[in-house]
């Protein structure tokens, strides 16, 4: 595969634009690398606080399912932005040195990668204390964890893949992109469960299928799945879909950037 | 293949794009209004070969295409037309500090800047010491780049460039950066490529630069090859094209013919052969003619006029009161400038030869010949002017 063979080739220079992302992100921040955590668990406690106080007693928070909604949501995030932004924001490297324009995105996306690998640690800390004191422990799906996170990491490359191009051409890109996030964050199950679905879908189960072919309602609600005890993945028909196209994307979106970055220095 | 870039045809068309970035409305009401899309041709039709080992320079006025051509060599422009085809490790001195990040350290842009540029790692931690005693940064290695001056951020980035080992190395501009002392160091880098055997292709506006190193010119006017050959052909032609066209230079040649000149030499104080002087040291320039027949008291004049026309110094035989009585067949006039008082800039010499009464004019050589002429110190204007200053002031006590 050619995405693999250029990452391979020229390893060392991804190497360091991923050093140069990490170092650079928090450098000059008196709580440094600490951010990468304390954004999403600040984020996570927000989401609890509002959720308790607005919702009341009558619908139950499982802590340990925002907790983990927001980390993986956060992840999806930082990769969107930080890839939506990397040609435009890096036209002196574009413009005047060769090499293979994929790097710039895979760096990044790697970055994003590492930021997230950190996060997990702490994020599996916090569930495992959450489940803990309910007399629970995290479940043994967590081993697969590291495969979703290769799924996880694939769609949000091409995420960043189709918006990097998009953006080089249309900058109008980022503007569509903020609003889309808006909107996303809500049809996404990051601060609520699956559960509250039911809830609202009813007997409408076309609705609820519709819901499932979002690829980041899957991640979030198998990230779920896999750690806490108990849950199941709900699968069904949309879900089988909502797995299957993202693969789709992401082949369709190296196609789209191969292509398209031929011109990127024409345009930046 | 002997030739170590092949340029055939070379095309690159642009998008006239009118002001700003292209946004999604600009794009669907083109669409709409089936306006076609307009295309500026950058470069077209360029065609030439350069040998491996030859140091070629690349001039041309602003905006002639030069840099699309060395973007279009490089890889980062894809041709709209034509092709290139290049042997061997090609790099670039395009960007000085090309993906510098402000809060890293210059040791960590260092290491970075050189993998972008292609530097395998090792060499450049095995070379760090050389590179930062070349960039002279000793004290301030381990200092995020942010608090460099602009010279201290091109002359770190310039050590890391020439630690490259390519066959083919392009250089755009870069050349021209720093103080005295560092741009002494880098051409010194320069000539060490060259014996080296590596191919190099400047870009430069320093057209001294280009006649001191290149064996060879390209001019480029209009995104098309004007011109190829010696550097000091190219760049005379181009200095002469280019006064022309901004309409200050009327290069003509008249008069009976009695009398010819048929070749003028202008050399420097080190009896070079040149159109390059530096200011405050000798020009000497021979003309020499040919008598068609016996001319009594003939007149010999020159005229130096700047490059926006201003008519800056003329004088003759008949002012500096050096008669020559007749001449016959030919021979040579020699006239020194000693100093060379000009201070910077491009100029035109104009010759001639007439009667006493200037009622014949043998032969006329208007704004015949360009030279340029550089000023190392800080002294600004056109001429220099011997200045004697004195302080004289009251006494406190």
């Amino acid at each position: 595969m050619s995405l693999v063979s250029t990452a391979l080739a020229y390893r060392e220079l991804l190497a360091n634009l991923v050093i140069r992302d990490l170092k650079s992100r928090y450098r000059g921040s008196a709580l440094g690398l600490l951010w990468t955590v304390l954004t999403p668990l600040f984020m996570a406690l927000i989401y609890i606080f509002f959720l308790r106080l607005l919702m009341g007693r009558g619908v139950r928070i499982r802590h340990e399912e925002i907790i983990i909604g927001v980390f993986a949501w956060q992840f999806t995030i930082q990769a969107i932005q930080s890839g939506m932004n990397c040609i435009t924001g890096n036209a002196n490297l574009v413009k005047k040195i060769y090499f293979p324009r994929i790097i710039i995105p895979l760096s990044v996306n790697l970055s994003a990668l590492i930021n997230y690998l950190l996060m997990l640690v702490v994020q599996l800390g916090l569930v495992a204390v959450i489940l803990h004191t309910g007399g629970s422990h995290l479940s043994a799906g967590t081993f697969f964890v590291p495969l979703l996170i290769v799924y996880h990491f694939m769609f949000n490359l091409s995420l960043a893949l189709l918006t990097a191009a998009a953006n080089v051409y249309f900058r109008d890109t980022q503007h569509f992109v903020g609003l889309f996030i808006s909107a996303w964050f809500f049809v996404s199950p990051v601060m609520y469960s699956l559960s509250l679905l039911d809830a609202l879908t009813g007997d409408k189960a076309w609705l609820r299928e519709l819901y499932m072919l979002n690829p980041l309602t899957l991640i979030i609600t198998a990230y779920r799945a896999l750690q806490i005890p108990g849950e199941v993945f709900p699968w069904s028909i949309g879900a089988v879909i909502g797995w299957c196209w993202p693969v789709v994307i992401f082949a369709g979106a190296l196609i789209f950037y191969q292509r398209t970055q031929r011109y990127f220095a024409d345009w930046l | 293949m002997q030739n170590a870039i092949e340029v055939r045809n070379l095309g690159k068309a642009y998008r006239a794009l009118g002001v700003g970035v292209p946004t999604l409305y600009k794009t669907i009401s083109r669409i709409i209004q089936r306006r076609p899309i307009e295309r500026f041709w950058a470069l077209r039709d360029v065609s030439f070969d350069i040998p491996r080992g030859a140091t070629v320079g690349v001039i041309g006025p602003n905006g002639s295409g030069k840099s699309s051509l060395l973007g279009l060599i490089a890889g980062t422009v894809t041709p709209s037309h034509g092709a290139v085809k290049t042997e061997g490790r090609i790099s670039s001195l395009l960007e000085l500090g090309a993906g510098f990040h402000p809060e890293l350290s210059g040791r960590e842009n260092a290491i970075l800047n050189a993998s972008i540029l292609g530097i395998p790692r090792e060499d450049v931690i095995r070379r760090m010491d050389h590179i930062i005693e070349f960039a002279g940064l000793k004290d301030f290695i381990d200092m995020p780049v942010k608090h460099y001056s602009s010279g201290m951020y091109v002359r770190l980035g310039f050590a890391v460039a020439v630690e490259i080992n390519p066959d083919i190395l392009l250089v755009d501009e870069v050349l021209a950066v720093g103080d005295i002392a560092f741009q002494t160091k880098c051409l010194e880098r320069v000539r060490d490529l060259q014996k080296k055997g590596k191919t190099l292709l400047l870009v430069s506006h320093a057209l001294d630069t280009v006649e001191q190193f290149c064996d060879d010119a390209l001019l480029i006017l209009e995104g098309r090859l004007a011109e190829r050959g010696p550097p000091r052909d190219v760049i005379f032609s181009y200095l002469k094209t280019y006064m022309l066209r901004i309409g200050k230079l009327h290069v003509e040649e008249y008069g009976t013919r009695q009398v010819t000149i048929d070749r003028i030499v202008v050399r420097n104080h080190r009896d070079e052969e040149t159109i390059q002087f530096e200011s405050g040291t000798a020009m000497h320039i021979e003309v020499h003619y040919r008598a068609n027949q016996r001319i009594e008291n003939p007149i010999f004049g020159f005229s130096i006029k700047s490059a926006d026309g201003v008519h800056v110094f003329g004088s003759n035989t008949q002012i500096e009161n050096y008669p020559i009585p007749a001449i016959e067949r030919s021979g040579i006039v020699r006239i020194a400038v000693d100093p060379l008082t000009i201070k910077a800039g491009n100029f035109f010499l104009s010759f001639a030869i007439h009667s006493p009464d200037h009622k014949t004019q043998y032969h006329r050589l208007e704004d015949w010949l360009a030279f340029s002429v550089v000023d190392t110190t800080a002294r600004e204007g056109l001429v220099h002017l011997n200045n004697q200053w004195q302080w004289n002031h009251e006494r406190q006590d």
